[in-house]
C-alpha cells in the first residue's frame, strides 16, 4: 500500500479521458503548458492543502499570541515602536512574521518537491512526454507555489486584520510582498536543487546555512540595527529583510526614504526574475538532454555510463575466468562464528545487535560529507546570537521572580534563553533525525528493509537509530555548550548535567518522533509536525516566560514535553532544583517508554506484514 | 536434530484486504535441491518467498524452515537465510566492501572473520576490482552480483532467489547462472522465482508453476513438459486475420493423420507418425503439438497449405505453462 501512492499521478494515469479529447488536450497543454503544469501540482497540494489552509489561519494567531503578546511584555508595549511608527511591539513584527512564514514555506516548497520531481518520483519525466515543454514544468511548479503563498498572505492577512494588528488599509498589499519575499528566496534556491542530482544532505545544509540565518539577521523580531554592524550587512542581503521593511510600509506606514522603498521592491523582483530565468535554464538542460525511456526514464548519460560498465564488466570477467578454474572461486564453508539471534522471549523483535545499525550509521556519516554533520552544530548558536545580540538591547533584564526561580533579582536575557534554546536544538535535531532521516530510510532508501532480512529484529533497529540521533545529538549539545561556556552564560558543573539532560530529551523526543514517522506515508505529512513543533516552540517559556498568560493557557503550555525540557535546562543551569524537576523527569521517563513501545509495535507491523 | 526437508509449507495463504494473493499452496523444498517458482507477473510468487524470510505474516496455513516457524523466529531463520529480493536494495551510503562487511554486522559476525569473508566473496562476484567503488557506480549486472555476494555472508544453507536475472542482459545473465551453478554445486539449497521458463530449466531440480496465488503442476523441467506437452513445437503465422480459422483447418486434417496410439513419446522416431496432439491460437502466431513437428509440417505442406513462416522446435516449460492456464507466460 506504500508503494501505491508513491507511483500515483492521478493526470498521468487518468484511464477516463478518451483519446480524442488528448489531441485537443495536448494542443491546448502546448500553448498554456505552465498552467497546465500548474493545476497538476497543486491537484497534488490538494491532498495536504488542509494541512496549508490550517497552518494559514493558526500561524498568525499563534504568532500575535507568542511573539506579540508574549514576547511583547517582555519588550514593553508602545513607546519604543512610536519611532518605527507602530503603536505596539505587536504591530512592528506582525508585517514581518507574514514575510518570514511564507520565506519558510518557500525553503520547503523549493526543495523537496523539486527533488522528488527529478528523481525520487521522477514526474517531471512524465510531464515530459506530455507536450510540455521544460521550462513550462519549471514555471508551472513556480505558479502553483505561488498560488500557495498567496492563499497563504491572504488568510494572515485577514487574520492580522481581525486582531487590530495592522492600521493601514494598504496592509492588503503585504500579499504581493510577501509572495514577491517568498519567491525571491525560494527561486535561487530551487535552480540549485534542480541541478542536483542525489540528496546527500544539501537539502539540510540550505535549511541550516541559508534560510535560517536569513530569517534570523532579517530584522523580524527587532530592527536590524539593534544588531552589531557586520550581521546587518547579512540582513542587506536577505530577502526576507526586505519584504519585512516593505511589509512594514505598507502595513502602518514605517517611515523609509522612497529611494529605499525603491531598493527593496527592485532587490525582490530582480532576483525573483533572474532566479525564474535560471531555473528556466536549468530545467531545459536537465529535461531536454534526456528523453522519456518508456517505464524505467534516465538521463542518457546515465545509460551510456552503464552500457559502458557492463562492457567493461564483462571484458574483466572474461579475463579472469582462465587462471580461475582451479581456485573455482565458490565460497568455501568456513568456521562460521555465532550469529546473533536469541531464543525464549521477544526472540522475534530483539536480537543484542543494537551495535551493528550504529555502526552502519557511523560509517555512512563518515562517507557523507562532515559539513552537514556539522551544520547542526550553528543552529542554536545563530538562534542565541539572533535574540541575544538583537532583543537584548529592548529588555533590561528578566525578573526571575516571574520566571519562577527562587534567588531573586533579575538575570539577562541571553542567560534566560541559553538554556532554553539549548532543549530547543535537542529536540529539533532528535526530531529531525528521527522524522525526515527515518522517513528517507524508511521509504525512499528502503534501508531497514535491507536490515529486516538479516537476523536484525524490529527493536535492533529502532534502537540503533536512536543511539545514532543521540550521538549526533550530543555532539551538536556539547558545540552549543562549548560557546556557553566561553561567553560565560553557565558554569561548568551545569554544563556537565546539562548535556546529560540534552541527551534524556533528546531521547523522549526521538523515541516519539520515530513513532509518528512509521504511520507517514508521503513527505507532505511532515508539515503536520511542523505544525505541532512550532507552536510548542512559541509556547515552551523558551523566548518569555509563561507567567504572561491567563492560568488556562499556562497549564497547556505546561502539558507539552517541551516546557519541561526548557524549565528542566533552567533548573540545572540556575542551580534551582524543587519538587517540580522530578516531575520533569518523570514527564521524560513516561515519553521515551511510551514512544520505544509504540515504535517497535509500528516497526513490527510495517516489516512483517 | 536434523531435519530432512529445508522448507515445507502447508495451506499456505496470504490475503491483503479481499485479495488473496497466494491461495492455499503447499510444497516442500529438500535440502540441497534447487526449487524454483515459476509463474508470472502478480502470481504470488514474491509474497510467498517474504512469508518463507519472515518478513510476511501468513493469513493461514503452516510453515517450516530449517525447522523453525518464521512468524515465531524471525533473526533465528533470517540467520540461516540468504536473501536475495527482486529489486536489488543496496546500502548507496556505502562502498561495495562495506555493502558486504556491513551486512554481515547486521548478523552479528565479528569484523576481523568478515574482512576475510569479503574478500572471497568479491571474488565470488567477481567484482574484487569495484571493491571501493561506491554502488552507483556499479551496473546493472554487478549489482545483482553484489546483492548475491551479499547474502551469502552468513554462509546461509538456503538462498532464496526473487527473479534473479529479470532485467539484466543476456551477457551479465550467463555470467550469474554460471555463479548460481557453484552455488548448487557446493550443497546450497536454492530456491528461486522466474517468469523466464529458460531459466528454470536451467537452474531447477524441481519446480512448482504458479498462477494467480495456486499451483498449477508440480515436478523436474523434463517431468512436466513430458506429462503436460508433446516433445515438439511446430510455429506456424499465417497472417494475423488467418490464424483463427486456420487453426480449424489444421487440427481436423492433423488429426485424421496417422496417429499411433501415444501421441506423445512413442511416435518420436517414426517418420510417418505425426503424434498431433492440439493447436493453440496465440494472437500472432498458431503452435501446432506434436510429437514430431517435422512430419506434421510436411502433412501441411502436402494439404496445401501454406504457412508465411514456419518453426520446429522443442516443447519448453513456456508450453506447459500454456497447456495448464491458457495464457503465455511473459506478456
Ligand atoms: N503489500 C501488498 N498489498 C496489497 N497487494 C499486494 C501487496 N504485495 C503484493 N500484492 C499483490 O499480490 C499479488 C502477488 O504479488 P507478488 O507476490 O509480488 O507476485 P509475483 O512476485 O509473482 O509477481 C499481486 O497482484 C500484487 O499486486
Ligand atoms: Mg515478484
Amino acid at each position: 500500500m506504500s508503494t501505491e501512492h508513491l507511483t500515483r499521478d492521478p493526470e498521468l494515469q487518468d484511464p477516463d479521458s478518451p483519446a480524442a479529447d488528448k489531441v485537443t488536450m495536448a494542443g491546448r497543454a502546448r500553448r498554456f503548458g505552465a498552467l497546465h503544469q500548474a493545476e497538476r501540482t497543486l491537484r497534488s497540494m490538494r491532498a495536504y492543502g488542509t494541512v496549508i489552509l490550517f497552518s494559514s489561519v493558526s500561524q498568525p494567531i499563534m504568532y500575535i499570541l507568542a511573539m506579540g503578546l508574549g514576547l511583547g511584555v517582555l519588550v514593553g508595549e508602545g513607546g519604543d515602536f512610536a519611532e518605527y511608527g507602530a503603536s505596539s511591539y505587536l504591530m512592528y513584527i506582525a508585517p514581518a512574521i507574514l514575510a518570514s512564514t511564507v520565506a519558510m514555506a518557500a525553503g520547503i516548497e523549493f526543495t523537496f518537491p523539486v527533488m522528488e520531481g527529478f528523481k525520487w518520483r521522477r514526474l517531471y519525466y512524465g510531464a515530459q512526454a506530455s507536450p510540455l515543454s521544460p521550462g513550462q514544468i519549471a514555471s508551472g511548479h513556480i505558479l502553483a507555489v505561488s498560488v500557495r503563498f498567496g492563499v497563504h498572505a491572504a488568510i494572515f492577512t485577514g487574520v492580522l486584520y481581525l486582531f487590530g494588528a495592522i492600521s493601514s488599509p494598504l496592509g492588503v498589499l503585504m500579499i504581493a510582498s510577501a509572495m514577491l519575499g517568498g519567491l525571491a528566496i525560494g527561486l535561487p534556491i530551487m535552480a540549485y536543487v534542480s541541478t542536483l542530482r542525489d540528496e546527500k544532505g544539501q537539502m539540510s545544509l540550505i535549511q541550516r546555512f541559508v534560510i535560517m540565518p536569513l530569517f534570523l539577521f532579517s530584522g523580524t523580531f527587532y530592527p536590524l540595527t539593534n544588531l552589531p554592524g557586520f550581521l546587518q550587512v547579512l540582513g542587506w542581503f536577505s530577502p526576507i529583510w526586505h519584504a519585512n521593511e516593505l511589509g512594514r510600509v505598507l502595513a502602518f506606514g514605517h517611515p523609509t526614504p522612497a529611494w529605499l522603498i525603491l531598493v527593496h521592491v527592485l532587490y525582490l523582483l530582480g532576483i525573483t526574475i533572474l532566479a525564474w530565468l535560471a531555473t528556466v535554464r536549468v530545467f531545459t538542460r536537465r529535461l531536454g538532454l534526456e528523453e522519456w525511456r518508456g517505464r524505467t526514464p534516465g538521463a542518457k548519460a546515465d545509460a551510456r555510463r552503464q552500457e559502458r560498465l557492463a562492457v567493461k564488466d564483462a571484458s574483466d570477467v572474461a579475463r579472469s575466468v582462465p587462471g580461475e578454474t582451479s581456485s573455482a572461486a565458490t565460497p568455501v564453508r568456513s568456521e562460521l562464528p555465532r550469529i546473533s539471534f536469541r531464543r525464549g522471549f521477544g526472540a522475534n523483535y530483539y536480537s543484542g545487535n543494537i551495535r551493528a545499525v550504529f555502526g552502519r550509521g557511523l560509517t555512512a556519516i563518515r562517507n557523507n560529507r562532515g559539513v552537514i554533520f556539522l551544520s547542526g552544530l550553528l543552529e542554536p548558536v545563530l538562534f542565541l546570537t539572533s535574540f541575544g545580540l538583537g532583543i537584548s538591547p529592548m529588555i533590561a533584564g528578566v525578573d526571575a521572580e516571574q520566571v519562577g526561580l527562587s534567588g531573586g533579582g533579575t538575570i539577562s536575557y541571553a542567560a534566560f534563553i541559553a538554556p532554553a534554546l539549548l532543549a530547543v536544538s535537542a529536540m529539533n535535531g532528535a526530531i529531525f533525525d528521527s522524522t525526515w532521516n527515518v522517513f528517507f530510510k524508511l521509504k525512499i532508501t528502503k534501508l531497514y528493509r535491507t536490515m529486516m532480512s538479516t537476523s536484525l529484529g524490529p527493536v535492533d533497529v529502532a534502537v540503533g537509530e536512536i543511539c545514532l540521533a543521540l550521538f549526533r545529538g550530543g555532539l551538536y549539545a556539547l558545540g552549543f555548550l562549548g560557546v556557553l561556556l566561553v561567553g560565560g552564560l553557565v558554569d561548568p558543573l551545569a554544563a556537565v548535567l546539562m548535556w546529560c539532560t540534552a541527551l534524556f530529551v533528546a531521547l523522549g523526543f526521538a523515541s516519539i518522533g520515530m513513532a509518528v514517522t512509521s504511520f507517514m506515508t508521503r513527505f507532505q505529512q511532515m508539515d503536520w509536525m511542523m505544525m505541532v513543533l512550532m507552536p510548542m516552540f512559541l509556547f515552551s517559556a523558551t523566548l518569555f516566560p509563561i507567567s504572561v498568560y491567563p492560568a488556562g493557557v499556562q497549564a497547556f503550555i505546561q502539558a507539552l514535553p517541551l516546557w519541561h525540557a526548557v524549565e528542566l535546562m533552567r533548573d540545572i543551569a540556575f542551580w534551582d532544583f524543587s519538587g517540580l524537576t522530578l516531575v520533569h523527569i518523570s514527564y521524560y521517563l513516561v515519553m521515551i517508554v511510551a514512544g520505544l513501545a509504540l515504535t517497535t509495535y509500528r516497526m513490527k507491523k510495517l516489516f512483517l506484514r | 536434530m536434523p531435519v530432512e526437508h529445508a522448507i515445507r509449507a502447508t495451506g499456505l495463504t496470504k490475503r491483503y484486504g479481499d485479495f488473496t494473493a497466494v491461495d492455499g499452496i503447499d510444497f516442500t523444498v529438500n535440502r540441497g535441491e534447487s526449487f524454483g517458482l515459476l509463474g508470472p507477473n502478480g502470481a504470488g510468487k514474491s509474497t510467498t518467498m517474504r512469508m518463507i524470510a519472515a518478513v510476511a505474516s501468513r493469513s493461514a496455513g503452516t510453515m517450516s524452515v530449517a525447522g523453525l516457524d518464521p512468524e515465531q523466529n524471525g533473526p533465528e531463520v533470517r540467520a540461516r537465510l540468504g536473501v536475495i529480493p527482486q529489486q536489488d536494495n543496496l546500502d548507496e551510503e556505502l562502498s561495495v566492501r562495506e555493502n558486504i562487511i556491513m551486512y554481515g554486522r547486521y548478523f552479528g559476525l565479528p569484523r576481523r572473520w568478515l574482512n576475510a569473508k569479503t574478500e572471497e566473496l568479491l571474488e565470488f562476484a567477481q567484482l574484487t576490482h569495484k571493491a571501493t567503488a561506491r554502488v552507483e557506480d556499479l551496473s546493472g549486472g554487478m549489482k545483482r552480483r553484489l546483492t548475491i555476494a551479499r547474502a551469502l555472508v552468513n554462509e546461509p544453507e538456503i538462498l532464496l532467489l526473487d527473479e534473479p536475472t529479470t532485467g539484466l542482459d543476456p551477457q551479465a545473465r550467463h555470467i550469474l547462472w554460471d555463479r548460481l551453478f557453484r552455488l548448487r554445486e557446493s550443497g546450497t539449497t536454492l530456491v528461486l522465482t522466474t517468469h523466464h521458463m529458460d531459466e528454470a530449466e536451467q537452474l531447477c531440480e524441481r519446480l512448482i508453476v504458479v498462477d494467480q496465488g495456486r499451483i498449477m503442476a508440480e515436478g523436474s523441467p523434463a517431468g512436466l513438459i513430458r506429462d503436460h506437452s508433446t516433445r515438439e513445437v511446430l510455429e506456424l503465422r499465417f497472417g494475423l486475420d488467418r490464424n483463427q480459422e486456420q487453426a480449424q483447418q489444421l487440427t481436423t486434417l492433423l488429426s485424421s493423420a496417422p496417429a499411433p496410439s501415444n501421441g506423445r513419446a512413442s511416435s518420436s522416431g517414426s517418420a510417418s507418425g505425426v503424434g498431433f496432439s492440439h493447436v493453440e491460437v496465440l494472437p500472432d502466431r498458431l503452435l501446432v503439438y506434436a510429437g514430431s513437428a517435422e512430419s506434421a509440417l510436411e502433412q501441411i505442406h502436402a494439404a496445401g497449405l501454406r504457412p508465411m513462416t514456419s518453426l520446429v522446435r522443442r516443447s519448453s516449460l513456456e508450453d506447459v505453462f500454456l497447456r495448464l492456464t491458457g495464457r503465455t507466460l511473459v506478456d
